[in-house]
């Protein structure tokens, strides 16, 4: 165990100059989020790459400069965040608002109210969302249906435990009548069997998708859309070829209130 | 609008902000808050942009893209693929300031941490689909830190980078170099560098340390 933890620590070098593969990197941010030492090694080492970075400045073409501001004219921000890279806990995320509100006095009050608001995600919420966004962020930016909803405006998120182990996470946009599911931990399946969502309403149940086989603990991002009213989404383990039906009782059901 | 008050103000149109090319510290001197000068004068520009300010986003291009581009250019040495990238960056940077994290570390850190990963991760996904082989030892030789793409910036950063990277020992030097120049993984380092990858392990950390007290950061 001891040789264990030398070694993670060992890799706080190449974790900043992302020297590591996906395996290592997820490996080492999951012990970040228990490691006050390690954030810090990791703020203060990534300070010094940002130097390495400075002495690489070329000036970019002026032309570059227009359109890119014309394209961030159009592309909508994420809202501030639920839980970012090294803020684990409530507390740091109440020093992250304390900070901005020493910068803009006028704004003490909203900060402040920002960070009850936050606090309070933060518990619902749980790690999982940030590590699923964290995920999102590096792996499937390009994947536009699923950060659509995720920067939608009036995304919701909704968690339940998988009855056969895990967690299930969904985040939601009614009005673009879409959701992305998450599973977080679930019990991994023998081979001929997999996981499989369905959209279960008063017209019936329909296959909503079959979940890939998760990676790092972690089974999808996956989007489902045309959510209708009344619709609870379920999560079924099924022939790996998938069902046409449910075959077995639900591991988890969501209500969307939709 | 409370959010319009900060930094920036939000009815500045970006073509105000009187930006002279290859001096970004003008942009900063813009940025319109009574004295924004220093090191926070990017972050507070940040924390503007997070809240949809356009102008902000001038001045945090101004700013960033410099370090963004030559970051970006060094591990992927395509010149269009790199400015397409950092383009790419900066709109990252404008969709997701919220979640800038100042406990985190400062705006310039956040910033290049995301040109680096994503054109880490350029890099990586063309590999696992053309030809992870070709990389070669030859290839290491060019990603030494004076290796100078052509109008890299000449800086008190780049000379004080410099002479902190001449003092770290030499595997330690090659170690950092290959992972944040060139991009490589620390196992390719190992390969590259003929050593035990528990080695490279500990010679980019015990360097990345040595440089980040030599540059005073932190």
């Amino acid at each position: 165990m001891r040789e264990r933890r030398t070694g993670l620590h060992a890799l706080v070098g190449a974790y900043v100059l992302d020297a590591v593969e996906d395996g290592d990197r997820a490996e080492f941010e999951r012990h970040l989020l228990t490691c006050d030492q390690c954030r810090d090694d990791v703020r203060g080492l990534r300070e010094a790459t940002a130097r390495l970075a400075a002495a690489a400045a070329i000036t970019p073409r002026p032309d570059l400069r227009q359109p890119t501001m014309q394209a961030a004219a159009v592309i909508r921000q994420l809202p501030p965040a639920v839980a970012s890279e090294h803020t684990a806990t409530p507390p740091r995320r109440v020093r992250w608002h304390a900070g901005r509100a020493i910068a803009r006095p006028w704004l003490a009050g909203v900060a402040a109210g920002l960070a009850v608001v936050l606090v309070v995600a933060a518990v619902v919420i749980g790690l999982h969302v940030g590590a699923m966004q964290e995920r999102l962020a590096t792996q499937d930016r390009r994947d536009s249906a699923v950060t659509a909803v995720l920067g939608a405006h009036d995304a919701v998120i909704l968690t339940a435990a998988v009855s056969t182990g895990g967690t299930a996470t969904v985040v939601m946009s009614h009005r673009a009548r879409a959701l992305v599911f998450t599973g977080n931990g679930l019990t991994r399946l023998p081979g001929v069997m997999a996981y499989e969502l369905w959209l279960a309403g008063p017209a019936g149940v329909r296959a909503a998708g079959m979940l890939p086989p998760g990676r790092h603990g972690m089974s999808g991002p996956m989007v489902v859309g045309g959510v209708a009213g009344g619709e609870q989404l379920e999560l079924t383990v099924e022939p790996a070829s998938g069902s046409r039906q449910p075959t077995t009782s639900p591991v988890v059901r969501l209500v969307l209130g939709i | 609008m409370p959010g319009g008050q900060a930094g920036v103000r939000a009815g500045d149109e970006y073509g105000n902000v009187d930006i002279v090319a290859g001096s970004p510290a003008d942009g900063a001197r813009s940025a319109g808050r009574a004295n924004p000068a220093g090191p926070d004068a990017l972050q507070l520009a940040l924390s503007a942009v997070a809240r949809g300010d356009e102008a902000a986003f001038a001045v945090v291009y101004d700013r960033a893209a410099p370090a963004v581009l030559g970051t970006v250019r060094r591990i992927l040495r395509n010149p269009a693929q790199s400015e397409e990238v950092m383009q790419e960056v900066l709109l990252e940077v404008w969709r997701t300031a919220a979640r800038f994290d100042p406990a985190a570390g400062s705006a310039a850190a956040w910033i290049t941490m995301l040109a680096h990963r994503r054109a880490v991760d350029r890099v990586r996904s063309e590999q696992r689909s053309a030809q992870r082989e070709a990389r070669s030892a030859a290839a290491a030789a060019e990603v030494g830190f004076d290796e100078v793409a052509e109008a890299v910036e000449a800086s008190l950063d780049r000379e004080r980078v410099r002479r902190c990277l001449d003092g770290l020992t030499e595997l330690q030097r090659e170690s950092v170099t290959l992972a944040y120049y060139g991009g490589y993984s620390y196992r390719e380092v190992a390969q590259l560098l003929g050593v035990a990858v528990g080695t490279v392990k500990t010679r980019m950390r015990d360097g990345l340390i040595r440089l980040r007290d030599c540059l005073g950061v932190d």
